[in-house]
């Protein structure tokens, strides 16, 4: 039967249901897919990127079956401008748990979008950018990102210090430059290319081969044109434990690995680590493992720029399923996010340090919600932290978490 | 007679539209019990795999191959995409592959936590996933590509394996 026979036996045995006949009471069982929202308003995304700019104002990149959507909101979430869309047809977007599209305001006042779409039937993804040089009227016809026929996938925009847009992003060009010369090569590389504010994007540069190729990057910055990356790598073996680099500019920065997790496995995670730094130079990495030596979500910091991790503290609910970590530091406080699933419903949990990560706070629900949910994120201005949440039902949500 | 009305109605809306080059059901809220249900007392294998995982492409047509060693065994490939998944990208992924026979469903719920703890609750999306569901109802999960040498051992044992 086909799916859209399928989802009319549904509906024809709730009719039956509802008749309260015998033949109903056998087939009840068949429950109809629940309803699909179809359209392309806000109403409809399932990922939404949040990047606040320095005046308070909030931008919102978001993605609803197959187009990608910018708006902005004056109020902090609570009302949003018409949406301005960054392609003009719908696209077969990344499919992947980690995929999101990003954004980010450079001091040009330029707003630089950026969404991987499935360029062939083998899913190998493309990063496409995007920009509009005033605000979210017009948005310029959607470029790649890197001049490669090989997969992109999971880029990730973070602002440099200095006011330049950093990228990194899972590349496969090394892996079919490998395979065409006969040479094995494992996973993907970990790629990353700038844009000085106002510009496009330079080249792109590989920092690392063989790396997980399905999870999300995390970026923050060690300073001005010091982008530190963590990824899910491929240590020998076939390992998937996280790693982290500082790069200096152009220059990729040793691996370092964050934690001795040893998950051994030819899989697929769909489960990328978080990053932030504080403003005492400490490293706070967030990630999800199912080692051989611990399993879970775990949270780590380190005091000399990722040379040796602390050891990992685990973090949520273990019978919850705790999942999707984020990290977020502000002059004085680091905060956790993640999420949890008690077999109804989704919750947002958070946790702060007020000691750069030492000690922390008991976790606390912040908010929940019985339909599909994104990932919390979180964002901020000064020592304000919001998390940032889409959830089906009760669409988009700015949480704040604390003030000083 | 009132039902046999609406059969009828179902069966000429069935016969009107197009149908996929393979049936892939949907996966939501009870589908699960469900399947568990209708392969009750049978030794059964569910593989867990998605269009965003190489490994996983990558290890299909083994399963074509066990699937032809052993037709008397139950498998059922379930794609664990985020629902609304690319069902025509799926459909054309199992023929390549050799599975196009093979009983087949797809997450339609994009509430994917819930789907996921119906099933296990400690699967927090890895793939692939396997699990072998004895004739007994006794489960055993594993992730990563499955060892097809052991899966079509453990159903010959339990196949054989007195009630």
């Amino acid at each position: 039967m086909t799916y859209a026979a399928r989802n009319l036996l549904g509906m024809v045995c709730a009719l039956l249901a509802s008749a309260g006949s015998a033949y109903a009471q056998e087939h009840h069982h068949h429950a109809a897919p629940p309803p699909t929202c179809a359209d392309v308003s806000m109403a409809c995304a399932d990922k939404a990127t949040p990047f606040l700019q320095s005046d308070g104002t909030l931008w919102l990149a978001w993605s609803a079956n197959g187009r990608v959507a910018v708006v902005t909101s004056r109020d902090m979430g609570r009302s949003f401008s018409a949406p301005s869309f960054v392609n003009s047809a719908a696209e077969k977007l990344d499919a992947g748990a980690d995929s999101r599209p990003q954004i980010v305001r450079d001091p040009s006042g330029r707003v630089v979008v950026a969404y991987t779409i499935a360029r062939d039937a083998n899913y190998n993804g493309q990063v496409l950018t995007a920009s509009s040089a005033d605000g979210v009227k017009a948005f310029g016809a959607p470029q790649p990102l890197t001049l490669s026929d090989a997969s992109q996938r999971f880029v990730a925009f973070a602002l440099d210090p200095a006011g330049d847009v950093f990228a990194a992003w899972i590349d496969k060009r090394n892996l079919v430059a490998a395979k065409a010369a006969h040479k094995k090569y494992n996973g993907a590389a970990l790629a990353f290319a700038w844009a000085g504010s106002g510009k496009n994007f330079a080249p792109a540069a590989i920092a690392h081969d063989n790396t997980c190729e399905c999870c999300r990057v995390g970026v923050a910055f060690a300073g001005p044109h010091r982008p530190v990356v963590i990824w899910r790598n491929l240590f020998a073996g076939g390992v998937r434990d996280h790693a982290v680099m500082t790069i200096n500019g152009d220059q990729p920065g040793p691996v370092m690995r964050v934690a001795e997790d040893n998950w051994k496995i030819d899989a697929c995670p769909h489960h990328g680590p978080a990053l932030a730094v504080s403003p005492s130079g400490t490293y706070h990495a967030a990630w999800f493992t199912e080692g051989s030596n611990r399993q879970g979500l775990f949270y780590a910091r380190s005091a000399d720029a990722g040379v040796t991790f602390g050891k990992p503290l685990a973090i949520g609910q273990e019978d919850r399923q705790p999942s999707r970590p984020m990290v977020f530091s502000t002059q004085h406080a680091v905060w956790l996010a993640w999420k949890e699933f008690d077999g109804t419903r989704s919750l947002a949990v958070t946790m702060v340090s007020h000691d750069d990560g030492m000690s922390w706070s008991k976790p606390k629900v912040v908010a929940e919600t019985t339909e599909a949910s994104d990932h919390p994120l979180m964002v901020g201005s000064g020592e304000h932290v919001f998390l940032s949440w889409l959830t089906r039902k009760e669409g988009y949500r700015l949480i704040a978490l604390g003030t000083p | 007679m009132r039902v046999s009305v609406i059969l009828f109605a179902l069966a000429a809306a069935l016969a009107a539209l197009p149908v996929r080059a393979l049936d892939i059901k949907p996966l939501v809220g009870g589908s699960w019990q469900e399947l568990l249900k209708e392969h009750a007392g049978k030794s059964l294998v569910v593989h867990f795999w998605g269009l965003t995982c190489a490994p996983c492409i990558a290890e299909l047509p083994r399963w074509a191959a066990l699937q032809r060693e052993r037709p008397n065994m139950a498998i059922v490939l379930v794609a664990s995409d985020p629902a609304p998944a690319d069902l025509d990208a799926q459909a054309a992924v199992l023929n390549k592959a050799g599975l196009s026979e093979v009983e087949s469903w797809s997450f339609a719920d994009p509430f994917t936590e819930r789907l996921r703890h119906d099933i296990d609750p400690r699967w927090r999306g890895e793939l692939p996933r396997t699990i072998q569901v004895g004739r007994d109802g006794t489960r055993n999960a594993t992730v990563g590509p499955a060892d097809l040498r052991a899966i079509r051992n453990w159903f010959d044992a339990d196949v054989g394996r007195k009630p």
